[in-house]
């Protein structure tokens, strides 16, 4: 089964006519190059980020204003977690308009979707994290909104047990966001480029 | 010769990439941590009880309330203007905001209190850090 998925996730070989730009805008892998990037520049934020209400936002200060790249680290993961969620949506407007979701390669769809959602659960918890105002409040309208959707109620104890902003509901949403979110991103990416290879001979292009 | 040639670049490139990066993030890693530096030394005899010792040039106020010596820097947190010292309070001559005698804020439209700067005590003495 190893095996199969190894041999699946690069490609044997490529139609040149098929790697044209205008069909895909390769938007998926721009997106996935965005994961990559945030992965990257997340691991350098974990050296200095603590995770606790009381230290969390003077973190965030000592890292812009004490450490040499720490300002355009931070600024790189934001903004590079913005561009995931736009790539992504683009390319999901991109597979809708060329049919790319219709049989036999629904079960891609499936998983585009996870991942699609899991990236903006990823973004969601990460708000929380430095701890500002912002992201207070932020939060605040977020767990609201999640309460008024079914099973919301049970879904919010899990998040929050007990309060926005205190200890253990901002140490759940930072493994959340720093390790359970990421590590289910990259597994459902390898299993959407697997697919992409298995499925190749209904594809048009590859 | 020409690929042995072709590889050799590569290579340097290569490890001239990974220092260039290694660098960048041991420079990340271990920051220069500003070392707290002596800025005043003040006799502790010479502060009036319940008053303040003024340090205009390095904008220091060093205030004894009780048993309690502490320094607050006489730096507007609104933009940084030096305030004056009168007897009761602090008052910023640019914007007028007002602190009172712990530096906490009476009036805006500074919006922090005064910052409060390290003190040591050396015997007779009290150091003011930086």
């Amino acid at each position: 089964m190893f095996k199969d998925f190894l041999e699946h996730i690069f490609p044997r070989l490529i139609l040149e006519k098929n790697l044209r730009i205008t069909y895909t805008f390769c938007f998926g892998g721009l997106a996935f190059t965005a994961f990559m990037l945030l992965v990257v520049s997340g691991l350098l934020l974990l050296f200095y980020y603590q995770p606790s209400p009381e230290k969390a936002f003077e973190s965030i200060l000592f890292l812009e204003s004490s450490v040499p790249g720490g300002r355009f680290v931070r600024s790189l993961h934001r903004l590079t977690s913005h561009a995931l969620l736009v790539l992504i949506f683009l390319h999901t407007l991109r597979v809708i308009l060329t049919g790319a979701y219709r049989k036999p390669r629904e079960l891609n769809w499936v998983i585009g979707f996870f991942i699609l959602a899991s990236a903006v659960f990823g973004a969601y918890t990460g708000y929380l994290l430095p701890m500002d105002q912002l992201a207070f409040w932020g939060t605040h309208t977020g767990m609201e909104l999640i309460g008024t959707a079914p099973f919301g109620e049970m879904i919010g104890h899990f998040l929050v047990p007990d309060e926005v902003g205190r200890p253990v509901s901002l140490l759940r949403f930072y493994t959340l966001h720093i390790a359970v979110i990421p590590l289910t991103i990259a597994i459902l990416c390898f299993l959407h480029f697997y697919r992409i290879r298995h499925d190749k001979g209904v594809l048009p292009y590859l | 010769m020409e690929k042995a040639g072709k590889s050799r670049r590569r290579f340097l490139k290569a490890v001239a990439f990974v220092i260039a990066a290694g660098l960048l993030l041991w420079k990340f890693l271990v920051p220069k941590i500003a070392k707290k530096k002596p800025l005043l030394r003040v006799a502790k005899a010479d502060i009036p009880a319940g008053g303040a010792l003024v340090f205009r040039k390095s904008r220091v106020a060093v205030v004894k309330k009780g048993d309690d010596i502490y320094a607050l820097s006489l730096a507007c947190t609104h933009l940084g203007c030096t305030v004056n010292v009168t007897t009761r309070e602090f008052v910023c001559p640019c914007h007028g905001s007002i602190f009172g005698r712990r530096g906490e804020v009476l009036k805006g439209p500074a919006d922090r209190p005064l910052e409060r700067l390290a003190v040591a005590e050396h015997g007779e003495f009290i150091v003011v850090l930086s």
